[in-house]
């Protein structure tokens, strides 16, 4: 893994962190970016809690340092303590989380995957806690944060040492 | 014959979830009109990926947005055949973002600079940071079809099973 970063970006400061990131280089693409992070946060068919626990658990596989410390307003507004936080971990099976939170989980463990994909069992648990378009909804969002993570981890630069935890609004990441 | 779920055809079965979906979709189709890239790269990682997973339906998918090239079929066949890194057909700029495809694909976090350098040789920044979203979107696409292929046959079963019962 590279010490600093393979590209940097475009020295702007317009106060989104994303057009002001790497990504502003390629001005055809960053708009959708941004709003599709707006749209993510916004208009999922499931609570941002929930949205979180997903985009925590993709930051852990991953390894983002940044998106590990990032916690967005919305889902602590939506009751999301850093207690919680701390379950989305190897032991959140066993853990207080409710069932329909660990059925999230476990979704995302599927995505994010060697092979991705799941088994009969895994595929009628999340089936019991979710309808389609629910489903459908957490898969745009896992795409989301899996996309923008691996960005940020491909580009090199990440920090050793996790960072402190630091709240994100939506409004300043999202269009 | 149903049209399975690849990452080529995954927008309409996503689409139920709403404006997000449909964002999505448009970062999709925007990353494809770049041009930092030449036309039909992104398509020969997307195959890339397609053989990495081990993935039949995705090899076999047909991309309406992969660009024009005369000799995308020749090329295709070789990424499909892990034989484009020995091959003449391509350019020493094609190579080194198969080779970054290659990395990303099976360690995000080991990419050795030297393969991001020599993308960024051939491509510069904005190259190298379009690759790196639309690797991202590619390879996420791809497990999500596969989730959801999975999720479908996994309610048909049982839905057959309903069905005998």
């Amino acid at each position: 893994m590279s010490n600093k970063p393979h590209v940097t970006g475009p020295g702007t400061n317009t106060g989104n962190v994303i057009r002001d990131s790497m990504m502003g280089l390629v001005p055809g693409t960053v708009s959708e970016i941004i709003a599709l992070n707006g749209h993510v946060w916004r208009d999922s068919l499931v609570s941002p809690s929930l949205l979180e626990i997903l985009r925590l658990r993709n930051a852990r596989t991953v390894n983002c340092v940044f998106c590990k410390s990032v916690r967005y307003d919305v889902a602590r507004a939506d009751g999301l303590t850093e207690d919680r936080v701390e379950l989305v971990a190897d032991g959140y099976e066993t853990s207080d989380l409710a069932p329909r939170e660990k059925a999230a989980i476990a979704l995302a463990d599927a995505y994010l995957g060697f092979p991705a994909g799941m088994d009969e069992e895994t595929a009628g648990r999340i089936a019991e806690h979710f309808s389609e378009d629910e489903i459908a909804s957490m898969m745009v969002a896992l795409m989301t944060y899996n996309f923008t993570s691996r960005a940020a981890v491909s580009n090199g630069g990440m920090p050793e040492d996790p960072l402190p935890i630091t709240e994100m609004q939506v409004a300043v990441a999202g269009g | 014959m149903t049209i399975p779920i690849t990452s080529v055809t995954l927008d309409q079965s996503l689409s139920r979830a709403g404006p997000a979906a449909a964002s999505f979709a448009r970062l999709w189709t925007s990353l494809w009109a770049q041009d930092q890239l030449p036309q039909g790269l992104l398509e020969l990682c997307r195959l890339t990926f397609a053989r990495l997973h081990r993935d039949q339906d995705e090899l076999a998918a047909s991309n309406p947005l992969a660009g024009e090239r005369p000799d995308m079929d020749v090329l295709s066949r070789l990424v499909a055949e892990d034989k484009a890194h020995d091959s003449p057909a391509f350019t020493d700029g094609e190579k080194a973002v198969l080779l970054f495809a290659e990395y990303y694909w099976t360690d995000t976090q080991s990419i050795p600079d030297e393969v991001a350098d020599r993308v960024k040789a051939h491509f510069g920044d904005p190259g190298l940071v379009l690759l790196i979203e639309a690797l991202g979107c590619i390879d996420g696409r791809i497990r999500t079809a596969r989730c959801l292929r999975d999720m479908a046959a996994s309610r048909s079963k049982m839905e057959e099973v309903a069905h005998v019962e």
